[in-house]
């Protein structure tokens, strides 16, 4: 326990600085901007704002990275109730009631109890992080190399699990990402895969690159494809402050959605995303009259904001301490933190305390500037989303461009993210979604390194996997999750969830 | 649902299959020299072979799935959108190392804004000038990126003069809150 004060009290030391708090202020306000916009999630808001972070130390750019990412999460709970538009795929449940809100005149107390619920939810979610990196990173040194493996492939197992659609295009998505993965110099033979002699990517796929391909571009041309028609809630935007009974109504939604959502996003493999659906879905049992649900019930804005902002930052945890991405936008996390210098995994805390406590101390920051910043600045977000998509799309284009030429300076790798803008507009065209094959990517080359070493300890005997304690209850547990998805009974109401949601 | 379909009961499902039946084919001719190795030291060819041939049998599996279960149609193609917003990018990519953002910049706004139909050209001329600015003075001045921004000098004197006078301005205010913000 003095432990965790003295941890965070270092962290704070180190957020709190002028600098670092500035940093932290310009990415939660940048993050939301973004975020704010209609069809430009974290993945593309992130990739795009990478070079900003460029000139500044590693500690200053990946508080200013975590300020961008729940920044942009805010964003989008502000467009789902003023518009109608999920700003990203966890706000989606937010449309449901927060908009209705809106249409009644309410659209300030929904903003508001979205953020209070968000502050309450990350400041746990904050606490949640310190108190389970110390034992989880002691753990982490207890794995090996076959243990690793296991561990990724149950994420896997899990994005699998919650990928919309069937089983079959969830896995075969997340290995068309392993296969990208592979190319390029293979690390020990120093061979070169899959690159049909194409020196520009010998170095292998810059993440970056294949991300601000499928979701910054083909987003795009999703969206031209579809007029939107934006439903901009006209009325009075109204009083920010819920009154008593607003908040009476939302207190223990906030709370079950913060435990939940907590909870969930620990899980490797997206479990993030499960958050506001749970939530949203528990309220709603619970709930005396639940008829209210649809027709703008507060509990059903407050517990899912709350579940989805805890699961947003809980997410944080599999990445700091086991070092593996548990979705697209950790995974995009990693690729930031190579750019760093920085190698994501147990190491970061015993090596650099600082830039992870830091990060951390810094993330409840974040979350109260988010508070006090946006609720004032509605006025200002609401003049952005009146801004026609005609206007938006080419300076997204711009943006994205001028991101990704300076990543590495290099004008080839603008001309492989148009190609990838195709690639996953096609995608999409074929039925699959994207994200389970950013974070495939992400893992495969993990996976592969881990593979290696653990045959190599093992002299070649595929048993290892099995007869390692850690790594063989790993293993059960990701054959168990795809019976249970494959089976009949629960693949309906999985289908049943989704479709709720659209 | 109940509509009677041809041969293909499931358009989406076979398309999906023939996708990535082809996705495997590259990934594995891409692979094909490489050498498996034995278990306890694997070669270079085992991960992209093994997962180029898993990603086929799935192919195979949605292909054959979408001949016999009915499913969905395939989404059409839109042309407009993915040319222009794609030709825009590229034209980004050709123009920025010999003329820098000056010349990149609004030919990217330009040419990918054309994939509206609604676009407007005056609207889209103030747009293609006023990021450009803005994005020359957020990358190249505030933040130091190495981006060219007019290497093959085509900003008249003039008006380069004036954009030195708002350079050093904002740089000395940019130097200042640095100093107070202390990094």
């Amino acid at each position: 326990m003095t432990d965790l004060i003295g941890n965070l009290a270092l962290g704070m030391s180190v957020a709190l600085s002028l600098k670092n708090l500035a940093l932290c202020f310009l990415g939660c306000l940048i993050g939301t901007l973004v975020g704010v916009l209609p069809g430009v999630g974290p993945i593309a808001t992130i990739t795009m704002l990478l070079p900003i972070t460029f000139g500044i130390d590693p500690i200053g750019a990946l508080i200013m990275l975590a300020g961008i990412y729940y920044g942009a999460q805010y964003g989008g709970s502000t467009t789902a109730i003023l518009v109608n538009i999920p700003g990203e795929a966890t706000s989606v449940v937010t449309t449901l009631d927060g908009h209705q809100m809106a249409k009644q005149g309410r659209a300030g107390i929904a903003l508001g109890i979205a953020a209070i619920g968000s502050f309450i939810a990350g400041s746990v979610a904050t606490i949640v992080i310190a108190a389970l990196a110390v034992p989880l990173t002691a753990m982490a040194l207890l794995f090996g190399p076959a243990d690793y493996f296991s561990l990724m492939v149950l994420g896997l197992m899990f994005a699998v699990v919650l990928a919309r659609g069937s089983v079959a295009r969830a896995i075969a998505i997340i290995l068309v990402g392993i296969l990208l993965s592979t190319i390029g110099t293979d690390l020990e033979s120093g061979e070169e895969r899959l690159t049909f002699g194409w020196t520009e990517i010998a170095d292998g796929l810059d993440v970056a690159v294949i991300a601000m391909g499928m979701f910054g571009f083909a987003e795009i041309l999703r969206n031209l494809e579809t007029t939107q028609t934006r439903d901009v809630v006209h009325a009075a935007i109204g009083r920010l402050l819920p009154n008593m009974q607003d908040m009476k109504q939302s207190a223990a939604p906030i709370a079950r959605g913060t435990l939940l959502g907590s909870l969930l996003g620990l899980l490797p493999g997206n479990g993030a995303v499960l958050g506001p659906f749970a939530s949203y879905t528990l309220e709603k049992k619970l709930a005396q009259d639940p008829s209210r649900f649809g027709r703008g019930a507060i509990e059903g804005v407050a517990g899912p904001e709350s579940a989805n902002n805890a699961g947003a930052q809980t997410a944080f945890i599999p990445l700091l301490t086991l070092g593996i991405p548990p979705n697209a936008v950790m995974a995009l996390m990693v690729g930031a933190m190579t750019i760093h210098g920085i190698v994501p995994g147990p190491q970061i805390m015993t090596k650099q305390p600082q830039l992870f406590w830091g990060m951390i101390a810094s993330m409840w920051l974040g979350n109260l500037m988010l508070l006090v910043i946006n609720l004032p600045l509605i006025g200002l977000w609401v003049r952005f989303l009146k801004v026609p998509y005609r206007l938006m799309f080419p300076s997204i284009v711009l943006l994205c461009c001028i991101g990704i030429y300076s990543i590495n300076n290099s004008p080839t790798e603008v001309i492989m993210t148009a190609a990838f803008g195709l690639f996953g507009y096609a995608l999409v065209k074929f039925g699959f979604e994207p994200a389970p094959l950013l974070l495939g990517f992400v893992l495969g080359r993990l996976m592969e390194e881990k593979l290696r070493q653990a045959l190599v300890i093992s002299r070649g005997s595929f048993m290892t996997f099995v007869e390692r304690p850690l790594s063989g209850g790993l293993l059960l547990v990701s054959l168990v999750i795809l019976v249970i998805a494959i089976l009949p009974t629960i693949r309906q109401s999985r289908e049943q969830v989704f479709k709720e949601a659209d | 649902m109940a509509e009677t379909r041809g041969i293909l009961k499931s358009p989406l499902d076979v398309g999906g299959g023939l996708f990535l039946i082809g996705i495997a084919i590259v990934g594995f001719a891409g692979g094909f020299k490489l050498p498996f190795g034995q278990l306890s030291g694997i070669g270079s060819g085992l991960m992209p072979k093994t997962v180029a041939v898993l990603v086929a049998a799935f192919g195979v599996l949605l292909l054959v799935q979408g001949l016999f279960v009915t499913g969905d149609r395939l989404e059409a193609w839109a042309i407009r959108g993915p040319i222009f917003v794609l030709s825009g990018v590229l034209v980004f990519a050709a123009t920025i190392r010999p003329w820098g953002l000056v010349v990149a910049g609004p030919l990217a706004v330009i040419v990918s804004a054309l994939a509206d139909r609604e676009s407007r050209p005056t609207e889209l001329a103030v747009l293609a000038v006023v990021l450009t600015m803005l994005c020359g003075l957020l990358f190249k001045e505030l933040l130091n990126l190495p981006i060219p921004f007019d290497p093959a000098g085509l900003i008249p004197d003039p008006v380069f003069r004036a954009y030195l006078g708002v350079k050093s301005g904002i740089g000395q205010a940019f130097t200042a809150l640095r100093a107070i913000v202390g990094r």
